[in-house]
């Protein structure tokens, strides 16, 4: 778009505005409301709701403003008799088949189809013919689906085609029978639910929430997802002291990720008010026996005189999911409490070779969607980091960006690639060698890819103008991370940027890096520690690693592997309990907001790392304020210097950690050592040629979406239903397996069981 | 009065992962359909394939899909909005003979309900049913571009126009 401005005359007031501007959008700007369904914000224009018409000087016909840019003088009216008289009637057609039941839909009071109809609406139908009615049912266990609620405006297959690339849901049959669906009548895609917030009717809904309470007995709280990376803002309904929703619409929440939301942020709320959280400290007085729920005064005192026995051998382990507060908490616990330097972060992937060989700027996923070249190694974004995969899309598609993906793996997201580097399972790390332009023959056949290929990536990086993105993620060796991260800085030029962006597992793990300074290996820390103090809990294959300890104590929301061996376990407060800030994968801090008050006993885990540390007489400084907590991380961590909560109010403005980038440096160690990995490689290899399931990695049951039912059935490979009107979680077991009873039961029910007969619903209205 | 055509009826779809085959003359007929469009166009080529996808298996079906979708890097969803939309594309069995009664603007003035009550009367059947022996369909699809001739319907590839009762009558009589 050019910064050329012209002048637009709108109801009798001129304007200037850029050239190639939408007129919509200049009008909404300029403030002059302008009704809309299908039209939004960046998807591809479909111009079928017709409600946005506006009259313009030397057109024949009102013009729909969603689709006309606007020219140098161009006279623009955008309220009249006329166009109020086409818009009525335009409402009018949109509800002769919408059936007025707001009062039982879940989209009720915050539905942009009612909103519009009391704007703009005739409230009297004259429409009482036979409507096309059709009973709710489900598309998959997450979707619900009210068919005759539909006004067509396609928003939704649109989103599933540009923001995610599934086309899972379109527009079936034709004229009047028109209905959104799928083949087959079951959603079987990544359930990432923005048809549903897009929706702006009661058409598609949530299956979680649904019939639940309504939007405006809910409290909103803005807050950061606390599963991907990306750190999604997004906004917790809460009622009660319960969270019933999790929703990204943009009335209460405009982040960087708009409306998009992925599965898990958006439905794996359940573990929050799950009734297996733990409720209060509880001690295991002798090993081998029971965990005893008892106070928090005598927990925390049996906690400090157990821990000063064991001197500075107590190691501390953080998990990247707490808050930067926790965290930092966590690692003044270890180094003034118990003076020791045995702390560490139990996340598999260590960002440290990352953040301290990093040459170029950390990128923003809006410089993602805008970016010219994109060169992805390893990683699976489209399972892992779910926004930053819509950016890359949406960059590739809407912007034209060359995208590369480096893989041994053809992941789903290579199919928009324009070009994939296939290599040899695990060789990923020959790659970097190959990219920082130490190859020979050996790299090249280890590699499994031609040098051509790397050549010619080579070009199209040489021939950018603009951005350029590198992105990895943990499945690279530590020494890869550290080579693709130092050369980067040297692909940029006078015309081109280079920008990296890691891929990290956990939404916090980027400000554990940054909070846990001098952090040692997960393993180091349990191997030579006596007595532990773990919040959040261990990997699985790390548990065993406790059984011989003096003495364990375990933060956590539930019991889990890790608490098995614990001696005392205090309840900690989930994110939507607390307050605090995550850092994402593009370096922004982002605000953590308390929308219910912690559940049980449960406090935050900062508040309890420091009663304790207050038992073992070393004083922080801040007991009851997340506020005192962040000034003192700005106090001592460089790249948050100066940050304050005030300065981290608005979400739609991020604000970035300030990382400094270091120069070029030698890497002939690395070097050194990535080859001695390479060489290690197997000498044939074949290559992996099936595509990963979708959702095989988001569908995943863990302590946290376990708690959520649907998440067992998307698990269980989201079988279909013998009948959709009937919820899946009625006719399955949570392992998938059918309940036949039940099955049976709902097979009987029919359309007719759903819908008054139409016949009867036709005599009812009397004409006017 | 007849009833709409039921549009529900592709989720009662039982899913299989089977994919159509189809005899080397037929792949390469598939193959000439897709040379006329260009490479990275191949979804263009989605309508004359489902022409043969219907002649080869008689009706659009589900492996026949799921090879489309394989065939032409689509969606399996994409191919069923397209045939969905067209009504000469079938996505459940039909009868030896197709009764499609035009029942747009032109057609309904001109007495399409009457033709469709009495058609439908005689076979005994819905719009969108087939009858027990398997003979007749009756749809009722959107314009087929003979308003001048209305009311009329199509059998297969024939139009039968200007109908009344008793002309629709004769040509369900030479159709036996």
């Amino acid at each position: 778009m050019s910064t050329e401005l012209i002048k637009v005359t709108i109801n009798e007031q001129e304007f200037e505005v850029e050239k190639g501007a939408k007129l919509i959008e200049v009008c909404r700007e300029k403030g002059f409301g302008i009704p809309s369904f299908c039209y939004y914000g960046d998807l591809a224009l479909q111009a079928s709701c017709r409600m946005c018409l506006v009259r313009i000087e030397k057109m024949p016909k009102l013009q729909t403003s969603c689709t006309i840019t606007c020219t140098d003088g161009m006279i623009v009216t955008t309220q009249s008799e006329e166009i109020e008289k086409a818009q009525r009637a335009m409402s009018e057609f949109l509800l002769a088949n919408h059936p007025l039941d707001c009062p039982v839909c879940d989209r009720g009071g915050e539905c942009e189809l009612q909103e519009m109809v009391m704007d703009w609406g005739d409230l009297e139908e004259r429409f009482v013919e036979r409507k096309n009615a059709q009973p709710e049912k489900f598309l998959s266990p997450i979707v619900a689906n009210d068919p005759q609620r539909c006004i067509l405006c396609k928003r939704c297959t649109r989103v599933c085609d540009e923001w995610m690339g599934e086309e899972a849901i379109e527009a079936g049959n034709r004229g009047v029978n028109t209905v959104i669906g799928t083949y087959g009548g079951w959603l079987g895609c990544s359930q990432c639910g923005n048809c549903i917030e897009v929706c702006p009717t009661g058409t598609l809904l949530d299956g979680v929430y649904r019939h639940e309470t309504r939007p405006w007995e809910m409290d909103q709280t803005r807050t950061t997802d606390v599963y991907s990376s990306d750190g999604m803002q997004l906004s917790i309904g809460s009622r009660g002291g319960e969270v019933h929703r999790i929703v990204a619409r943009d009335r209460y929440v405009n982040g960087l990720n708009g409306e998009f939301l992925d599965v898990k942020a958006r439905f794996a709320h359940g573990f929050i008010n799950s009734k297996d959280r733990i409720k209060t400290p509880l001690i295991r007085y002798k090993k081998g026996g029971k965990l005893i729920p008892s106070t928090w005064d005598e927990a925390i005192h049996f906690v400090g005189s157990k821990l000063k026995e064991s001197g500075n051998n107590v190691g501390v382990v953080a998990s990247s999911r707490l808050t930067n507060e926790s965290i930092f908490t966590l690692k003044r616990f270890a180094t003034e409490a118990v003076n020791s330097n045995n702390y560490a972060v139990s996340d598999a992937y260590d960002l440290a070779p990352f953040f301290d060989n990093l040459s170029a700027p950390l990128c923003t996923h809006k410089e993602i969607r805008h970016a010219k070249t994109i060169l992805l190694i390893g990683g699976e974004p489209e399972e892992e980091q779910t926004f930053t995969a819509k950016q890359i899309r949406q960059a590739v598609r809407n912007g034209g960006a060359k995208f590369i993906v480096v893989h041994d793996t053809p992941i789903r997201l290579a199919a928009q690639a324009s070009q994939f580097i296939h290599v040899n399972k695990g060789s990923l790390d020959a790659f970097a060698l190959a990219f920082a332009d130490q190859s020979d023959a050996t790299i090249t056949k280890k590699l499994g890819a031609a040098q051509t290929e790397i050549d010619d990536l080579l070009k199209t990086i040489g021939e950018t103008e603009g951005d350029f993105i590198i992105m990895f993620g943990g499945d690279l060796s530590a020494e890869a991370q550290a080579v693709l991260a130092n050369v980067a800085g040297s692909f940029a030029s006078d015309t081109r940027r280079a920008l990296l962006h890691p891929l990290p597992l956990y939404n916090n793990s980027v400000g554990a890096n940054d909070m846990m300074a001098g952090k040692k290996p997960l393993e180091e820390v349990l191997r030579t520690s006596k007595a532990l103090l773990i919040a959040g809990s261990l990997p699985e294959d790390k548990t065993d690693l406790l059984a011989n300890k003096d003495f364990v104590v375990v933060q956590e929301l539930f019991e889990t592997a890790t608490t098995e061996y614990a001696d005392v376990v205090l309840p900690a407060a989930s994110f939507a309990e607390v307050d605090g800030t995550f850092t994402n994968n593009a370096g922004f801090v982002q605000r953590v907001r308390k929308a219910i008050e912690p559940i049980h006993q449960s406090k935050p885990d900062w508040v309890i790392a420091s009663m304790i540390a207050r038992e073992l007489g070393a004083d922080f400084g801040y007991n009851f304020s997340s506020t005192m907590v962040f000034k003192a991380i700005a106090d001592s961590v460089p790249a948050y210097e100066g940050l304050r909560y005030p300065l981290l109010k608005d979400e739609s403005k991020p604000v970035q950690a300030k990382y400094s980038p270091v120069a070029k440096r030698d890497l002939s160690n690395e070097f050194a050592a990535l080859r001695r990995k390479v060489e290690a490689l197997p000498e044939t290899s074949e290559k992996i040629t099936e595509t990963p399931r979708v959702g095989h990695k988001l569908h995943r049951v863990t302590t946290m979406t376990g708690k959520t039912d649907q998440f067992h059935l998307l698990a269980a490979g989201n079988p279909k239903p013998e009948n959709l009107l009937v919820s899946p979680l009625v006719q399955f077991n949570l392992d998938g397996t059918p309940r036949l009873v039940e099955m049976a039961e709902a097979a009987s029910v029919n359309v007719k069981d759903r819908i008054d007969d139409k016949e009867t619903v036709a005599s009812k209205v009397v004409l006017k | 009065m007849a009833t709409a055509v039921p549009t529900d009826f592709t989720n009662q779809v039982v899913f299989t992962e089977e994919t159509a085959t189809f005899s080397p003359e037929v792949i390469e007929e598939m193959r000439s359909h897709l040379t006329k469009y260009p490479e990275e166009r191949k979804r263009s080529a989605l309508i004359p394939l489902l022409f043969v996808i219907q002649r080869e298996r008689g009706y659009i079906d589900n492996p026949g899909v799921n090879f489309l979708a394989d065939f032409l890097d689509l969606e399996v969803t994409d191919v069923w909005e397209t045939a969905t939309f067209y009504s000469m594309f079938n996505l459940r069995p039909v009868g030896r003979h197709h009764l499609q009664i035009c029942k747009t603007l032109s057609c309904k003035i001109m007495g399409e309900p009457e033709i469709t009550e009495h058609v439908c009367n005689r076979l005994g059947i819905h719009p969108g049913e087939t009858t027990a022996d398997g003979k007749f369909t009756v749809s009722l699809v959107e314009c087929l571009g003979s308003c001048g001739t209305a009311p009329m319907m199509q059998n297969g590839f024939d139009y039968y126009e200007d109908l009344t009762v008793e002309k629709v009558d004769k040509i369900l009589d030479s159709l036996k």
